[in-house]
């Protein structure tokens, strides 16, 4: 039974997860209040909500990302617990300790979790301690001398990452002794500027890394389970764009390993709530490892939630309530395949270049075993200052292969028109042998299909650079397509 | 004299520039500010504890507000008066404290510097001005209650209106 049975919940979030969240509170009879900032009044999530509150001007950090604005909303509109989706204050340790002060349930981890796993080197080392083994890395590097001992000891290329990254961000890979001190210099300097903190730490560079991770699920009872893996492996930059649940790469020996490592991770530190323990897996040697556990639902959340049969968001809300998760392990079963496809508003053609504009067109398709998670709607205007993710389109089959000829079936009934989509993409990727045969790793777009296609016409104008990705050579020319877009996720 | 919010951001932005400083006490009336700088090199070096210590027992703010089919930004104004808008969402006061005199009445004549009402955001209380000479029409938000980011919370006649 719920300790504190929830009433009312404020989404602090915006985009499809929180209609994803709403539609989660209303399965419960729960209330919400949909937090927007101006630019969303009128967004799907604000109409789907009991109420709507805006909470600031359009850019995020005037709005998503300032914690005090979303307490005073949660507290002037009568809720009793804050869900904070993805990206912005999902992981902020300081947020969750600031709800508990107003009174109002953080519907995710304990702060001391978040903080545990916030830190990535922290993290690793606390994985270490426990048993789950890391990628062979370095401690704080202090001094380059620090650097060049691990470098001696572990070749090139190596890779630097950022104490306060994480989620693919903060990292740099390094080729050769002669660029060391440089990357060093730049890291820190990065580093200190997008997450106040200059810590670095170093790691081998595992050259083919498949991208496993396992979704867990605590309660306050003590209970902690798991509905096995995810493979993320189709990135590019470090951000994902397709996911499949199982992973064509585990077996079944493998993912026990990986399970018990995940819970072994989480029971650590006392997790409850959903969250997710991701590993590299190396192609070559079959080792695994960890690589950081992210503290909040994730976006490829529903390929789990196909295959194993369960309302992942609703788990959260009843464990934010006190009352214990629905299921044990015991009762987990998994069924059949599923694969995520990402829709993003970017331009394939001019290196994804992020698109925002009117939807004039939106009519997605409408297919058995094809669940669509989405915000948008014919005539919506995608705003230029959040993230580009339009829509997920998830199938679930028998197997993979069929899988994947659904996936490509529900992607060409798409209609989308108004602003570019990563739709064609997609369906190139999933027609590509190397991705039926399950033979790609989280360098594969890059370094294989986009170097390939460069020559093609679909994405004739984009070439393979340095680590930093592709540069777009635009017939204008000077149009850099590299762009730090606010809000990530894992 | 009260210090509005952009004061206070002035003020905080004099102490982050200036490097040697690492703490600073401001008591100006009826108003304290406290400042302490957390750790050199960092990259947000301030962090802000504000209180206005005669509004330490101001009332709590009803619990739960109505559903709304609307959002409260919506509100339509009149042709001929001037909306002041809430620059940031929180809780609206029109007294500086519990007892004490609204700032402003409906009728009352204000000019661009007063300051009409009180917006409270976690502890940090905003001082909203007129922006406008002229004459208050109707105080639309209510004492208490919080008002959304933009909202309209007082319709002012302008004083150049009335003169043409």
């Amino acid at each position: 039974m719920p300790a504190q049975p929830l009433k009312r919940v404020l989404i602090a979030n915006r985009g499809e997860i929180a209609v994803r969240v709403i539609r989660a509170c209303r399965a419960l009879g729960l209330e919400t209040v949909a937090a927007v900032s101006q630019a969303d009044r009128e967004s799907l999530p604000a109409r789907l909500a009991t109420r709507s509150v805006c909470i600031g001007p359009s850019p995020a950090r005037e709005s998503y990302l300032r914690p005090e604005l979303l307490i005073t909303a949660a507290k002037g509109t009568g809720c009793d617990a804050v869900h904070p989706g993805y990206g912005f204050l999902s992981e902020r340790a300081a947020f969750a300790r600031l709800c508990a002060q107003a009174g109002v349930t953080f519907i995710g981890p304990s702060p001391e979790a978040i903080e545990a796993m916030g830190d990535k080197l922290a993290a690793v080392e606390l994985a270490a301690a426990v048993g789950v083994p890391r990628v062979p890395g370095s401690g704080r590097i202090a001094a380059l001398s620090d650097a060049h001992a691990f470098s001696v000891r572990h070749g090139f290329p190596l890779l630097i990452k950022a104490s306060a990254g994480g989620g693919g961000r903060g990292m740099r890979i390094v080729k050769r002794q002669a660029d060391l001190a440089r990357a060093l210099d730049l890291a820190a300097t990065e580093a200190q500027g997008v997450f106040g903190d200059p810590s670095l730490y170093l790691e081998k560079f595992i050259e083919h890394a498949r991208h496993v991770e396992i979704q867990v699920l605590g309660d306050s009872h003590g209970n902690l389970v798991h509905l096995g893996e995810r493979d993320c492996s189709t990135q590019r930059r470090h951000q994902k764009l397709i996911e499949e649940a199982a992973s064509p790469a585990v077996d079944a020996g493998l993912r026990e390993a990986l399970a018990e490592a995940a819970i072994r991770l989480a029971r650590q530190v006392n997790y409850q709530g959903a969250g997710t323990v991701e590993f590299i897996v190396d192609d070559d040697t079959r080792r695994w490892y960890f690589l950081e556990m992210n503290t909040r639902i994730q976006v490829e959340h529903p390929v789990t939630e196909m295959v194993a049969g369960r309302d992942i968001v609703v788990e959260q809300l009843r464990v934010a309530a006190g009352a214990a998760l629905s299921f044990t392990q015991s009762d987990v079963k998994r069924v059949g395949h599923a694969i995520e496809c990402r829709i993003n508003a970017e331009d394939p053609a001019r290196c994804f270049l992020p698109s925002p504009g009117t939807l004039r067109v939106w009519k997605p398709p409408q297919l058995a075993g094809v669940r669509i998670d989405t915000h948008c709607y014919a005539g919506y205007v995608v705003p230029p200052f959040y993230d580009s993710l339009l829509a997920k389109v998830i199938v679930h089959a028998e197997t993979r292969a069929l899988a994947i000829d659904n996936m490509l079936t529900a992607l060409g009934a798409f209609e989308v028109a108004g602003v570019p989509t990563t739709i064609p993409f997609h369906r190139d990727v999933l027609r590509h042998d190397d991705f039926r045969f399950a033979r790609v790793t989280t360098r594969w777009v890059e370094e294989k299909f986009l170097a390939a296609a460069a020559a093609g016409p679909l994405l004739g104008r984009c070439r393979a650079t340095s680590e930093r990705g592709h540069e777009f050579i635009g017939r204008s020319g000077g149009l850099g397509c590299y762009r730090d877009r606010g809000r990530r996720d894992g | 004299m009260e210090l509005s919010f952009s004061d206070v951001q002035n003020i905080l932005k004099i102490i982050d520039e200036a490097p040697h400083l690492d703490e600073i006490d401001l008591v100006y009336g009826g108003f304290r500010l406290h400042v302490v700088r957390n750790g050199a090199g960092s990259s947000k070096p301030v962090a802000i504890t504000a209180a206005r210590d005669s509004l330490a027992d101001k009332p709590t703010p009803p619990a739960i507000a109505p559903p709304r089919a609307e959002t409260a930004a919506a509100v339509e104004v009149p042709a001929g008066v001037v909306a002041i808008r809430a620059p940031m969402l929180g809780t609206f006061y029109r007294a500086s404290a519990p007892g004490e005199k609204p700032f402003v009445e409906e009728g009352q004549r204000v000019c661009a510097n007063d300051t009409v009402c009180l917006i409270e955001v976690m502890k940090l209380f905003n001082s909203i001005r007129a922006g406008v000479d002229g004459k208050v029409v109707k105080i639309i938000a209510e004492n208490g209650g919080l008002v959304e980011y933009d909202q309209p919370l007082i319709f002012i006649a302008p004083a150049s209106q009335e003169r043409s």
